[in-house]
């Protein structure tokens, strides 16, 4: 073991065991995995504020108190128009409850696109817009859809990254109430 | 002399590796740091672009929102981390100096690291070999041979 040539074949062997070891234990799947999740969950619900189609003013401390639904979409998305009918059926058996709140926050488009939208005519949920996409950046949205669910405690507990079934709904709520499902 | 190639090597070395690390952002303008933050995030809804080669709504809201973040007074570093809490690495185009990015940063590094010393041993084996002579056996043995085929 005294011949350098085996020393240095000793320590390139090392490096490439030790190169092996780390990329068998790091990449053990697809390197853009993070960009199907959240990363968001189990954090404070981020700070916005935004104009209604009412003209009104809806922030995040409005809904303090309640296990609320965001849901980022827009007119010119074919997922979330066919997310919408989910949304809508959700937002029929939960509309009266007190303690739930269901907003929309418009990513990417104009005001008056949303208004003139056919199938979000019978939309009774409230219906924010965000031109500078300050919420959509805030919640580190790629795209639309994608819900968020926020518990009564202002934390986020759930998120859902593309369209959503009436179940996918269901289970974000069930997580913003802290119940499980 | 020897000695002396060995330090000039030395000083050559550490001079390429400050050259290439020392911070240089003292004179520049926040529209200078706004281009190249956007350079180094990667557009979160498009493929391989970077918010800077990006015309989507949400890369121009991202370049909008480093300048913001600049003006506020954040360093690059916050803004960068900033992105990486709400998209996680993925976000960055350059991998970070930690993790699988150590790796990816460092095995050049060690590999040259490895290859010098390993050359740095070939050469002092092969200066160590004497120098060969012939022997007068040696002399004897061309002299004969070529009596023999001439």
């Amino acid at each position: 073991m005294n011949h350098p040539t085996r020393w240095i074949a000793v320590a390139v062997a090392a490096v490439v065991a030790l190169v092996a070891v780390v990329l068998a234990t790091q990449v053990g799947g697809d390197p853009q995995a993070d960009a199907t999740k959240s990363q968001l969950v189990g954090e404070p619900v981020p700070s916005f504020s935004l104009r209604t189609l009412d003209d009104e003013r809806l922030s995040v401390s409005d809904l303090a108190g309640k296990a609320v639904l965001v849901n980022f979409w827009n007119t010119w998305c074919v997922p979330c128009k066919e997310e919408l009918p989910a949304l809508k059926s959700f937002a029929r058996a939960h509309g009266e409850e007190p303690d739930f709140e269901l907003i929309g926050i418009v990513r990417d488009d104009s005001e008056r696109a949303v208004k003139a939208y056919e199938p979000g005519r019978d939309i009774d949920w409230a219906i924010g817009m965000d031109p500078g996409a300050r919420a959509a950046l805030a919640f580190g949205t790629r795209g639309q859809p994608e819900t968020f669910a926020i518990t009564p405690g202002g934390v986020i507990a759930g998120a859902q990254i593309g369209p959503s079934t009436r179940d996918d709904l269901e289970t974000l709520l069930a997580a913003a109430r802290g119940q499980r499902r | 002399m020897r000695r002396w190639s060995w330090v000039v090597l030395a000083s050559v070395v550490v001079g390429v590796v400050v050259w290439a690390v020392w911070p240089d952002g003292a004179d520049r303008t926040n529209r200078v740091r706004t281009r190249e933050l956007a350079t180094e995030l990667r557009c979160p809804d498009c493929e391989g672009l970077s918010v800077f080669d990006s015309s989507t709504s949400t890369a121009r809201a991202i370049r909008t929102d480093i300048r913001r973040r600049i003006e506020a007074g954040a360093s690059d570093e916050e803004i960068r981390q900033s992105y990486v809490d709400r998209y996680g690495e993925s976000i960055l185009l350059n991998p970070e100096g930690e993790g699988l990015g150590v790796l990816v940063w460092g095995l050049p590094v060690l590999v040259l690291l490895v290859a010098g010393a390993g050359l740095a041993l070939a050469l002092r084996r092969w200066r160590a070999q004497p120098a060969m002579r012939s022997t007068d056996a040696d002399e004897t043995l061309v002299a004969r041979e070529r009596r023999a085929s001439g």
